[in-house]
């Protein structure tokens, strides 16, 4: 049973881990906490409705355009709503995601009605039995998808030479400013990449379930696992996130579903009292 | 014979012309909502909150049962307006809604209000005032106990649905001790409902346990490895849309072939889709009402007839379209027995001394009587057939009366 449990809190939390990246390159890039992140996971859903139920895309070109659709919505907002409030306190920037976040949610159901949508991809759906232990075909694939891209956007900011941009533009923007980065372009670069993540972890949920704009609360799982793991960190996130879908699984086994908000926020409270910048993060010193 | 003077024939043109125009205007009632050409009725439902999904699709069967009425000419050639408003599942925002009903754009009587929160804050105003709210979608004691001439619930209530589910597994399994697991959201509406199966299965001698889950579940293997320990001969869901295809997705899953019978709220196309043929074959709903393309009934001929014609086809088989579309036909039967003066205080007092609801045949006849205002109560059973893309019921009303006491 304990197998069973900690393979499904690993396959959730996977993608809890995908969405946390997300948000943490967006804050570590632009220094936006980004409160929209949840419905970044309900747009690449209804992405993937368009692409795979409306236009009857095959897979692999629905993948392209779920993609290149949550990258340039990224883009897009980066553009019209972050760029014009760089410098302005981080509150004005907290309010205008949450602006975001409910516009983004009116024009989905004004868009798509306010019924949920089955999403059904060609992804497997069976399942591997391995002694007394059940897997999931389509929660391994989310797992091993989400691990993947993780890896992926590792070694892309470890490795390239964009990468590294980035990392120098989110270590320091007049830094980078003064050695020549465009660093708008490596804002919308960012803002990209947390959406992309964001949708893809969306593709999986809507899956799992049904596609609606409930998935936001879902999405917005990944604020704490950020929290967790340390909001300037991008391992941190992804440990943040197994560790929040492992936490959540075992406390509704072992106590009760209900348990599980207050065994994440409680870690999330100790987190913050005795390690504000979470468990993988760096204590910023400056001078006075 | 001496003419009558021209004079004499203008007055009484003119007096008969005066009497006629005073006649007519008797019989508008502004401040009710009634005026020579239409009736304002108003609707107070979720239209963008958490329950929008179902709350919305239920405003579109109503709203196309009166444009149904309205496209033959309305009631006593008066239109009916419909004046839906969305209380976002707010009890706030319900009390603005329906003081404005009330007065500022006054209606003849509200249907809907569809949070059980908002009618329980508003139940004191509504049973003191004058407006009547016909056609609940969600029940309350507050607003149906005791009986109120101004109160009647529309929409199927828990406990028959709790006793039609589980006498018929009961029946068809064979059992004689029925073991069953309510399997619930975490909320006071999930304990009540899991209470009405346990009653019912106390009743034959059986036993029942409740194992919740999240509204917000992403995955449910914890609940699945406990049903799967408890071994129940059926289960009972309640919930949201994702309660029901993670549970059966989740035994589909592990193999178990459990079936289960869900509340009436999750007849959806929708969760028939998510879950796919092999979670969905022990999938089945009890409910008061067929959803539409369901039966060969004449009112479900005339749902997904007008369904069809209005592009709702989609929708059509939503048991929440089919839900607001019942309630349309009551109230349309209500107003239509006033004849040409229709006010509120006739309409209360009209439904006031009971009236049954004949929905032809997409409920059982609906009995409100003087002392209880519950809505309907002969419920069955219904499922998904995959193979020819229906819903498909498994008995009329009639076969089920006997699970209802």
């Amino acid at each position: 049973m304990l197998a069973q449990v900690l393979f499904g809190g690993l396959a959730v939390g996977s993608i809890y881990g995908l969405v946390a990246l997300g948000f943490a390159v967006v804050f570590k890039a632009t220094d936006v906490f980004n409160f929209a992140q949840g419905m970044f996971v309900v747009c690449g859903a209804f992405f993937a409705v368009t692409a795979v139920s409306v236009l009857k895309l095959p897979f692999g070109v629905a993948v392209m355009f779920i993609i290149g659709a949550s990258a340039l919505l990224g883009v897009v907002i980066h553009v019209l709503l972050i760029q014009p409030l760089s410098g302005r306190p981080m509150l004005s920037v907290i309010m205008l995601t949450i602006a975001l976040s409910i516009v983004l949610r009116a024009l989905i159901e004004m868009f798509y009605g306010s019924q949920g949508r089955p999403l059904n991809t060609p992804l497997p759906s069976g399942v591997f039995v391995i002694g007394n232990l059940r897997i999931s075909q389509l929660h391994l694939t989310a797992m091993l998808v989400s691990w993947i891209c993780m890896a992926g956007f590792g070694a892309f900011f470890k490795f390239t030479s964009v990468g590294l941009l980035m990392r120098a533009t989110a270590d320091g923007h007049e830094a980078a400013v003064v050695s020549g980065i465009n660093v708008n372009v490596m804002n919308r670069l960012a803002w990209a990449i947390g959406s992309v993540l964001a949708a893809i972890g969306g593709v999986f949920l809507g899956q799992l379930q049904i596609v609606s704009t409930e998935l936001e609360s879902i999405g917005l799982l990944a604020l704490p696992a950020v929290v967790i793991g340390g909001m300037q960190s991008i391992p941190g996130a992804i440990v943040g996130g197994i560790l929040v879908g492992l936490i959540e699984q075992l406390a509704a086994t072992y106590i009760s579903p209900k348990s599980s908000d207050i065994v994440i926020y409680g870690l999330l409270l100790l987190i913050l009292m005795v390690r504000p910048w979470g468990l993988f993060g760096q204590k910023e010193l400056g001078r006075v | 014979m001496k003419k009558p003077p021209r004079i004499c024939l203008t007055l009484t043109s003119a007096a008969v012309t005066g009497l006629l125009a005073l006649s007519a205007t008797a019989q508008e009632a502004p401040q009710d909502g009634v005026y020579k050409d239409r009736i304002d009725w108003g609707v107070q439902m979720d239209m963008s909150g958490p329950t929008a999904e179902a709350q919305s699709t239920w405003v579109k069967g109503f709203q196309d049962y009166m444009r149904k009425v309205n496209e033959a000419g309305g009631i006593g050639g008066r239109k009916i307006n419909v004046l839906a408003e969305d209380n976002k599942f707010n009890a706030a925002q319900d009390k603005i809604i329906y003081e404005k009903f009330v007065a500022q754009t006054p209606v003849l009587g509200i249907s809907g209000m569809g949070s059980s929160g908002g009618q329980v804050a508003l139940a004191p105003t509504i049973r003191a005032g004058k407006v009547p709210v016909v056609g609940t979608y969600t029940p309350t004691k507050a607003l149906i106990e005791p009986a109120s001439p101004l109160t009647y619930h529309g929409m199927c209530a828990y406990k028959p649905m709790a006793q039609t589910g589980v006498g018929y597994f009961t029946d068809t399994l064979k059992l004689k001790a029925p073991k069953v697991v309510t399997v619930s959201i975490e909320s006071a509406g999930g304990k009540e409902y899991h209470d009405y199966v346990a009653e019912a299965v106390t009743k034959l001698g059986g036993t029942a346990t409740l194992v919740t889950m999240k509204v917000t579940a992403v995955d449910v293997t914890p609940q699945a490895l406990e049903i799967m320990n408890l071994k129940p001969d059926f289960i009972a869901i309640y919930g949201v849309n994702n309660t029901a295809v993670l549970t059966m997705k989740a035994l589909a899953q592990y193999g178990v072939k459990i079936p289960a019978f869900a509340i009436t709220y999750l007849a959806q196309p929708q969760i028939y889709a998510a879950m796919g043929a092999q979670a969905g074959a022990n999938y089945y709903v009890a409910t008061c009402l067929s959803p539409g393309g369901s039966d060969d009934t004449p009112g479900n001929k005339e749902l997904s007839a007008f369904a069809d014609k209005a592009g709702r086809g989609a929708i059509k088989e939503d048991i929440n379209y089919a839900a607001g579309w019942i309630v349309g036909h009551m109230v349309g039967d209500r107003i239509s027995q006033l004849g040409a003066n229709v006010t509120r205080a006739r309409l209360v007092e009209s439904m006031g001394k009971g009236f049954t609801a004949d929905t032809g045949g997409l409920t059982a006849p609906i009995n409100y009587s003087t002392t209880d205002h519950g809505g309907p109560q002969v419920h069955k059973m219904i499922s998904f057939d995959y193979a020819t893309n229906k819903v498909k019921s498994h008995g009329g009303f009639k076969d089920f009366e006997k699970y209802i006491k």
